[in-house]
Order: C-alpha cells, then structure tokens, then sequence
C-alpha cells in the first residue's frame, strides 16, 4: 500500500490529531476558571490520546494488518480523557460555588504547561504540513516524467 | 529487461518506488512522533536497491545459447521496514527523532527529483536520438 495517497492520509491523520489536540488545549485555557460543569465540580483538564493505527483504506486492507507493507501508521485521536489532578482549593467566601468553610475548587490548570503543549502541537502540526508539501511535490514532480 | 530501456532506466525507476516507500515511512513517523510507545520504522533503501537491481548477479541465471530463457530477472522491489533500534526510548516510549525525521523527508524528496531528472534526461536524449533523421 505504497502510493503517494498514503502519504497525503498520513500526513492528513497527523494534522487531525494535532488540531484536536489544540482543541483540548484552547478549551483548558478558556475553562482556567470554571468552577460549574454539567457533570457537577469545577473543569477538568482534558487531554487527548493518541494511538497508532495501520494505513488501511478498505476493509480487506485492515483484515491484513499483519502484512509487513501495512507497515505505515496513521495516527488517530481515540480517547479524550479527563485529568485526575484535585482541584485547588482558593479561600474566597464571597464566591458563589465556596464551600462551608469558605474554599473555591478551581481547575488545576498550569498555563505554562497548557503554553508548551500548545507550541509543541503547532510545531507538530507544521510537521506534517511540511511533509505533505513533500509529498505533493513528489507526486507533482513524477508527472513530469517523459515530459 | 526491454531493449529500449538499458539498466540504468530500470534502476532508476526501482530507486523511485522505493523513494516513495520510503517517504511513506517518514510521513508515518512525523504524524505518530507524539504517539505513546510507537517505534519509528527504518527502511533499509541501499540493500533494497542492491537486491533490485541484482548488483551481485544472484537473482537470474546468465544464458548462454539463443534459446534459453533468463530465468528470475528482475525481482519485485520489495523494501525491508523494521522498527528502527538506534535511538534512545523517551518518558512515553516514543522512539521518533523529529529532527532525523524531517531531513530523511527532504533529503529523500530531493534525491527522489534527482532521479526523475535523470530519467528526464535519458527520455532526452532518446528523443534526440530518434528525431536526429528528419
């Protein structure tokens, strides 16, 4: 399964994950501050997984994973999990979600961390624009065979 | 092997499959360079070419009469893709070097177009060859 779509799937798998990884991020940062969700507590910090999964693009290619030439790996988001860190507790009464001793639970959210995840995705993201770039020009400059 | 195409052609168009194959390689280790316990993949592209083009003379029998017919000939290029053992594991088991990565992208990119301009180049002289009577 060696053609120069496989290339532009890979490369495409790899920015999809990146940009949802981005997602995650974007709404940590915008949820820094929450303290109500619909399932109840402050906002947890999402994170997403990556998994490694066979370039395979019909339902026979996936039946033969084990064939070495299906050797090329897409990249797909399958879980968003949220972080079991506990919350920080901020003294502040006069809040309206503050507890009877007075504590606020915030979402323990580092924006330095959310920061550096945020250019490590863009750098990754641009990775892989850059090797779909390649590829197209691989691709473009075969065409001129024989020309 | 044609007539019309020498070995050279050959070689260079077995050099371009596995520059593809290769390229695909690489693409799948930049997209998965953030996947937890994935291994970057390695093709071995000069053995493979050798094997391709049969440098040793192991894969067909030599003729030596009119009618025997060369058995084997040039084999399928087939790249061997292993799991590459030379870098350090990181926290998450990723064993992806971006910076490796990317210049194995452009250098195989670049190498890629070298051999298609060859091939150019051959296909020019060719034509030359043919339209040099009218």
């Amino acid at each position: 399964m060696s053609d120069f779509l496989s290339g532009f799937r890979i490369g495409g798998s790899g920015m999809a994950a990146q940009r949802a990884r981005q997602n995650s991020i974007s709404s940590n940062i915008a949820n820094i501050n929450t303290t109500r969700t619909p399932e109840g507590g402050p906002y947890r910090r999402k994170d997403v997984v990556f998994t490694a999964m066979p370039d395979a693009k019909s339902f026979g290619d996936i039946l033969s994973v084990n064939d070495p030439k299906a050797d090329f790996n897409r990249v797909q988001v399958t879980d968003v999990v949220s972080d079991k860190r506990a919350p920080l507790l901020k003294y502040d009464p006069t809040h309206p979600d503050a507890n009877e001793e007075g504590y606020v639970a915030f979402p323990n959210i580092n924006m330095m961390e959310e920061m550096t995840n945020m250019v490590q995705a863009t750098r990754s993201y641009e990775a892989n624009v850059q090797a779909i770039q390649a590829t197209k020009d691989m691709a473009l400059s075969a065409l001129e065979i024989g020309r | 092997m044609s007539n019309l195409f020498d070995k050279t052609t050959d070689a260079l168009a077995s050099s371009i499959a596995l520059r593809q194959v290769r390229h695909n390689v690489t693409a799948a280790n930049i997209a998965n360079a953030e996947t937890p316990n994935y291994h970057a993949k390695k093709v071995d592209f000069e053995d493979a070419l050798a094997r391709a083009l049969d440098l040793d003379g192991n894969n067909s029998l030599s003729t030596s009469h009119g009618q025997h017919y060369a058995v084997g000939g040039k084999p399928a290029v087939e790249a061997g893709i292993y799991e590459n053992p030379d870098i350090a594991l990181n926290n998450d088991g990723n064993t992806v070097d971006m910076e490796r990565e990317m210049s194995n992208l452009a250098e195989n990119s670049i190498l890629m177009k070298a051999a298609i301009q060859l091939i150019n180049k051959k296909m020019a002289a060719m034509k030359y060859a043919i339209s040099e009577t009218r």
